[in-house]
C-alpha cells in the first residue's frame, strides 16, 4: 500500500507537470475526467439514489483501465452535495447501485448482461467500445482522429429517465438506436 | 425703424443666439458624452452577455475536449459583426478554439488574461471564465471592435450638425421674433418720446408693454409725460391768467372812475376765468360793513336772488369774512359746509365755492373782490393766486383813480380859485379905476352938493318949482355919490359901511318907476313895443332898515333887466307885500316880474356872478352882481323864479323893521347950533374951497383958505401963536407935493390941540380900512355934506 501511495503521488505530480507543460494526457486520464464531467451534464432522478444522503457512485465494471487516475480526477469533488465514490464491480447485479457505470471495451461480452441487470434503472452507462451505443449503452467513448468522441444513445438514456444536457448532446454524436440490444 | 435702433436689436439677437448656441453646444456635448459612456457600457455589456452565453454554451465542448464543437459555438459570434475575434482556452490555459475560422493564432492572446474587460485603442477585449457546476472549465476571450461606436458618433455628429444648424435657424427666427418683445416697446418708447418732442404734444402715451420691467419703464415714461402734461397745463393756465391779468390791468389803467374799473374787472373775470358770480364790495371801517359797489354783468341776474344787489350792505363780523378784512385771501372750497350766514346765503343761490380777495391800499383793506362758482372745489391754487394778484391791481387802480379824482378836484378848485383871483384882480383894477373916477366925480359934485344943500336950507323964498328941482338935484347927487361909493366896493370883499335908515319900500318903488320911466315907457314906445306896467303895493307895508340909494339902484337894475327880457313887449309887474313869520318876525317882499324870454337853469345859476351877461356887448355883467351885493349888505334874501319862454320873477325879501332893530339903529344927529370957529381950508381944488367957504361961512365960522399943502402949512404957521390961530384945519388928502398927511403932521407938531379934518374922495375906503393917518382927527369923504361937517365940528370942538 505504501508503494502504491508513492506511485500515485508521483503520477499526479507527473500529470500536473505534463499538464502545465502542455504534454498530452493519456487516454484514460482524459476518459476519467470525462466520466466525472458526465455528472455535470446529466440529471438523475431522485429514485436513482437509495437515500438523500446516499453518495454519488461511479462504478467501473470488470476490467479497470484507470488505475488511480479516476480517483485523481475526482479527488475532492462532490456532485450536487453528494460525496463521490468510485467502485469496482465484478458482478452485474451491483451495477444498479451506480449512477455512472463504465464498462471497458474488453467487457464487450458482458455488456448485454449488465444492461439487462440494470433493467432501465437510472444508471448512466458508459463504454469505450465504439459500437457500444448500438448495443444499448447510453454513451460511447469513441476514438476518432486521435480524439475521444461521444456517441449518445438518447433512447436508452430516456428509458432510464436520465436527462442529458443539450450542451453535451451538442458536443456528441446522437445514435438513434433502441434502448437495449434486444435479447441478450 | 431708425439707424439708432439697430444696435439694440443686433445686441438682443446676438445675446439670444449666443445663449441658445451655448446651450445647444452644451446639450450636444452632454448628449455626446452620455452616448459615448453609455455606448461603451452597452458594448461592454453586449460583449459580456454574448461572452457569457458563448461561455455557457461552450462548457460541454471544453468538458469533453471537443474543439470542433467549441468552434461551432464560437461561430455564434457571427451574429455580431463587431466581434472581430474570440477564443476559448482550456483549463490549463491553452488555446482551445478560436474565432473566426482561420484566424492566425497571433491575433489572440496566447494565454487568458485577468477576468473582466478593458479597452484597447479601437477595441474592447474581455476574458470570461467558462464555468459549469461551479467549476471553471476554461476561459473565453472576446474582442470587439468599436467601429460601431465611431460610426454611431459620426452619425451623431452629422445629426447634431443638422440639429445645430436647424436650431440656429429656428433660434434666429424666434430671436428675431422675440427680441421684438423687448426692442419694440423700447423703440415705441423712443418713437413716443420723439413724437412728444416733435409735436410738443404731451397727450401722447406709449402703448403698455407686456414685459414687467418694460411695463415699469413705459409706466414711468407715461407717468413722466402725464407730469409734463400737467405741468404744461399748469403753465398754460398760468400764462393765460397772466395774459388775462395784463389785459385787465391794461383795461383798468385806462379808466379813472371806480364803477367803470370794477365793471371792466368783473366782466373780464366773468368771461375769461370764468366765474359764475362776481362782485366788488367797498368796506366801511366805521360801521364794519361791506356795501356791494358793483356786480358783474353776468352776475346781475343772480345777484338779486342772492340778496346782493348793488348798494346792499353786508355786515362783516359774523360771516367769516373778517379774515379777509384783515388782509387775507379767503377760499372756501365748499361753502355749504360753512355755518356763517353770508356763505349760506350764497350757497342758497346755488353757489358752492367762494373766494374773497381783499382790496388793499397802503396796508388798509378798503374793499373785497368776491368770486364764486357753482361747482365745489373749483378754484385751483392758480385761480386763487390770480384773484389775489388781480385784487392787488384793482386796489392799486382804485387808489390811483381816487388819487386822480382828488387831483382833479384839487385842480378844479385851483382853477376856480385862479379864476376868482383873476376876477378879483379885474375887479381890483376896475375898482381902482372906479376909485379914481369916483374921486374926480366926488370932487366935481362937491360944490353942487354943498350949494344945493345950502340953497335949500338958507333960501326960504324959493319957488316951489325951484325947491322941487333942487330937491331932485340933491337926491340925484346923493345917488351919484352912493353909486360912486359902491363902485369902489367892487374891488374889495369887505362889507361897505352902510348908512341905514328907515325906508318905506312902496315910496322907493314909486321913485324907481319914476326914475326908470324913460326906459320902460319912452324907449319901448320908440322901438314900437308895448310894455304894460302893473303895480300891486301892499297898503300896510312895514318899513325896513336900509340904504335907500342902494335899494333904488337895485330895483332900477331889475326893471332894466325885465324890460330887456321882453324885446317883443309884455307885462312888467312890481309887487310889494308883507310876509308874516312868527309874531316878531315879518319880512317885506318886493317882486319884479316880466313875461319875457326867461332863463335856463345854467343862466339862472350864474346870473349873479360878476361879469356874467346875456346881453353881449351891451351888458356889463355887473347889474345883478350889484343887486346881490346890496341884498347881502341888507341881510336880505334873493330868489329867482324863471321859466324859459314864460318869464322871470325876481324876489327880494327884506327883514321888516322891528323893535330888535332899534338898538342897533344910529339916531340921526340933532340939529345943534355950531360955535363960531376959526378954520383953515387947504385944497388944491379952488371950486371945493369956494363951495366950502360959502357953506361954512353961512354957519358963522371964520374961514381962511390955502391952495395946496405947502401954502396951507405956511398959513397955519403964520397964524400960529397969534390971536388968529386956527382951531380947525380942513385939508384935502391928495394934493401935489405936500399932501394931507404932511399937512396934518405939521399942524399937530405946531399945535397938538388943533383939530385936523381930512376931506378925501377916498374917504370911505380909508375909513373902512382903518387907514386914518396919524394926527388926523376925522376923515370926511367927498362930496362933503353940511350936516356931516357940522356933526364932526360939534364932536371935535365940544
Amino acid at each position: 500500500m505504501g508503494v502504491l501511495t508513492r506511485r500515485a503521488v508521483l503520477l499526479a505530480t507527473a500529470m500536473l507537470l505534463a499538464g502545465s507543460a502542455g504534454a498530452a494526457p493519456s487516454e484514460y486520464q482524459v476518459k476519467a475526467v470525462f466520466l466525472f464531467n458526465f455528472s455535470r451534464f446529466v440529471e438523475w432522478p431522485d429514485s436513482a439514489f437509495a437515500s438523500p444522503e446516499a453518495p454519488f457512485v461511479i462504478g467501473v465494471f470488470g476490467y479497470d483501465p484507470f488505475g488511480e487516475q479516476l480517483e485523481e480526477a475526482t479527488r475532492g469533488e462532490t456532485v450536487n452535495g453528494r460525496p463521490l465514490v468510485i467502485r469496482r464491480l465484478r458482478d452485474a447485479g451491483e451495477a444498479g447501485d451506480c449512477q455512472i457505470l463504465f464498462m471497458h471495451r474488453s467487457e464487450e461480452g458482458r455488456i448485454g448482461s449488465v444492461l439487462t441487470a440494470l433493467d432501465h434503472r437510472s444508471t448512466l452507462t458508459v463504454s469505450d467500445l465504439d459500437a457500444a451505443g448500438q448495443r444499448g449503452v447510453m454513451i460511447a467513448l469513441a476514438t476518432q482522429d486521435n480524439r475521444i468522441r461521444l456517441r449518445v444513445n438518447v433512447n436508452s438514456a430516456r428509458a432510464a429517465r436520465l436527462t442529458i444536457s443539450s450542451k453535451l448532446l451538442r458536443s456528441a454524436e446522437i445514435i438513434d438506436a433502441p434502448a437495449t440490444q434486444g435479447g441478450d | 425703424m431708425t439707424l439708432g435702433a439697430a444696435p439694440i436689436r443686433g445686441k438682443l439677437m446676438k445675446m439670444l443666439l449666443t445663449t441658445s448656441g451655448i446651450v445647444l453646444l452644451f446639450t450636444c456635448s452632454a448628449l455626446f458624452a452620455y452616448e459615448y459612456l453609455t455606448f461603451r457600457q452597452a458594448v461592454v455589456r453586449q460583449v459580456n452577455t454574448l461572452g457569457a452565453a458563448i461561455a455557457s454554451n461552450s462548457t460541454a465542448a471544453l468538458a469533453f475536449d471537443n474543439p470542433d464543437d467549441a468552434r461551432s459555438v464560437l461561430a455564434a459570434f457571427k451574429a455580431d459583426p463587431h466581434i472581430v475575434a474570440a477564443a476559448l482556452y482550456d483549463r490549463a490555459g491553452d488555446l482551445f478554439a478560436a474565432y473566426p475560422e482561420g484566424l492566425p493564432t497571433s491575433s489572440v492572446p496566447s494565454a487568458p488574461g485577468a477576468t473582466g474587460h478593458r479597452f484597447e485603442q479601437s477595441h474592447v477585449i474581455a476574458f470570461e471564465p467558462v464555468m459549469e457546476g461551479g467549476k471553471q472549465l476554461g476561459t473565453l476571450f472576446v474582442k470587439s471592435d468599436l467601429t460601431e461606436m465611431q460610426q454611431r458618433f459620426e452619425l451623431y455628429l452629422l445629426v447634431m450638425g443638422i440639429v445645430v444648424v436647424v436650431s440656429a435657424a429656428i433660434a434666429y427666427f424666434l430671436a428675431n421674433q422675440q427680441q421684438g418683445q423687448i426692442s419694440r416697446p423700447i423703440l415705441e418708447l423712443a418713437d413716443t418720446a420723439r413724437a412728444v418732442s416733435d409735436r410738443q404734444d404731451y397727450g401722447v402715451r406709449a402703448r403698455p408693454a407686456d414685459t414687467l420691467e418694460l411695463a415699469v419703464l413705459t409706466d414711468a415714461f407715461n407717468h413722466m409725460l402725464t407730469q409734463i402734461q400737467q405741468s404744461e397745463a399748469r403753465l398754460h393756465g398760468q400764462m393765460s391768467r397772466l395774459s388775462l391779468l395784463q389785459q385787465i390791468t391794461h383795461a383798468i389803467g385806462e379808466r379813472q372812475d371806480l364803477p367803470s374799473i370794477f365793471q371792466v374787472v368783473l366782466r373780464s373775470v366773468e368771461d375769461n376765468l370764468p366765474i359764475d358770480f362776481g362782485c366788488i364790495c367797498l368796506y366801511n371801517t366805521t360801521t364794519l360793513t361791506l356795501s356791494v359797489s358793483t356786480v358783474g354783468a353776468v352776475s346781475q341776474g343772480m345777484s338779486s336772488a342772492l340778496g346782493l344787489a348793488e348798494n346792499t350792505v353786508v355786515p362783516v363780523d359774523q360771516n367769516g369774512m373778517s379774515r379777509c378784512m384783515q388782509g387775507h385771501l379767503v377760499y372756501e372750497p365748499d361753502i355749504r359746509d360753512v355755518p356763517f350766514p353770508f356763505p349760506q346765503q350764497l350757497a342758497a343761490g346755488g353757489l358752492c365755492s367762494l373766494v374773497i380777495a381783499p382790496l388793499i391800499v397802503e396796508n388798509k383793506v378798503f374793499g373785497a373782490f368776491i368770486a364764486a362758482r357753482r361747482r365745489e372745489r373749483s378754484f385751483t391754487s392758480g385761480d386763487c393766486e390770480f384773484l389775489q394778484q388781480l385784487s392787488q391791481h384793482v386796489a392799486l387802480a382804485s387808489h390811483q383813480a381816487q388819487l386822480h379824482n382828488a387831483l382833479q378836484t384839487a385842480y378844479d378848485d385851483l382853477r376856480q380859485s385862479q379864476q376868482t383871483v383873476m376876477q378879483q384882480e379885474r375887479l381890483r383894477a376896475l375898482g381902482q379905476m372906479a376909485s379914481g373916477i369916483a374921486h374926480d366925480i366926488n370932487n366935481a359934485i362937491s360944490p353942487i352938493a354943498l350949494y344945493t344943500e345950502s340953497l335949500l336950507e338958507r333960501e326960504p323964498d324959493l319957488s316951489p318949482r325951484t325947491r322941487s328941482s333942487l330937491t331932485t338935484i340933491q337926491r340925484a347927487i346923493d345917488d351919484v355919490a352912493g353909486t360912486v361909493a359902491r363902485m369902489r366896493e367892487f374891488y374889495r370883499q369887505r362889507e361897505p359901511q352902510l348908512t341905514l335908515a328907515l325906508v318905506d319900500i312902496n315910496r322907493i318903488v314909486e321913485q324907481v318907476l319914476e326914475l326908470t320911466h324913460a326906459k320902460w315907457y319912452d324907449l319901448a314906445q320908440q322901438q314900437g313895443i308895448a310894455i304894460e306896467l302893473r303895480t300891486e303895493f301892499a297898503a300896510d307895508l312895514p318899513r325896513i332898515m336900509g340904504a335907500e340909494g342902494e335899494i333904488r339902484d337895485a330895483l332900477t337894475n331889475l326893471i332894466f333887466n325885465a324890460v330887456d327880457a321882453m324885446p317883443g313887449g309884455g307885462t312888467l309887474t312890481l309887487r310889494t307885500r308883507v310876509v308874516r313869520g312868527t309874531a316878531e318876525e315879518q319880512s317885506v317882499r318886493i317882486e319884479v316880474s316880466d313875461t319875457g324870454i326867461g332863463m335856463d337853469e345854467e343862466t339862472r345859476r350864474r346870473c349873479i356872478e360878476p361879469f356874467f351877461t346875456t346881453k353881449g356887448e351891451r351888458g356889463t355883467g355887473l347889474g345883478l352882481a350889484m343887486v346881490y351885493g346890496m341884498i347881502q349888505r341888507h341881510s336880505a334874501e334873493f330868489e329867482i323864479d324863471s321859466v324859459v319862454g314864460h318869464g322871470t320873477t325876481m324876489h327880494i325879501i327884506f327883514p321888516a323893521y322891528t323893535q330888535a332893530f332899534l338898538a342897533t339903529m344910529r339916531l340921526p344927529a340933532a340939529q345943534i347950533a355950531p360955535r363960531r370957529l376959526r378954520m383953515l381950508l387947504i385944497d388944491d381944488d379952488p371950486l371945493i374951497i369956494k363951495a366950502l367957504e360959502d357953506a361954512l361961512s353961512v354957519d358963522g365960522h371964520l374961514i381962511t383958505s390955502a391952495s395946496g399943502g405947502q401954502a396951507g402949512i405956511d398959513a397955519f404957521t403964520a397964524a400960529h401963536g397969534t390971536g388968529n390961530a386956527f382951531a380947525v384945519v380942513f385939508t384935502d388928502l391928495g394934493m401935489p407935493r405936500v399932501d394931507g398927511r404932511k399937512v396934518a403932521d405939521s399942524v399937530k407938531r405946531l399945535s397938538p390941540q388943533t383939530k385936523v379934518i381930512l376931506l378925501t374922495g377916498w374917504g370911505q375906503r380909508m375909513l373902512a380900512e382903518d387907514d386914518i393917518p396919524p394926527h388926523v382927527d376925522r376923515v370926511l369923504s367927498k362930496p362933503p355934506r353940511l350936516h356931516e361937517i357940522r356933526v364932526a365940528l360939534r364932536e371935535l370942538t365940544s
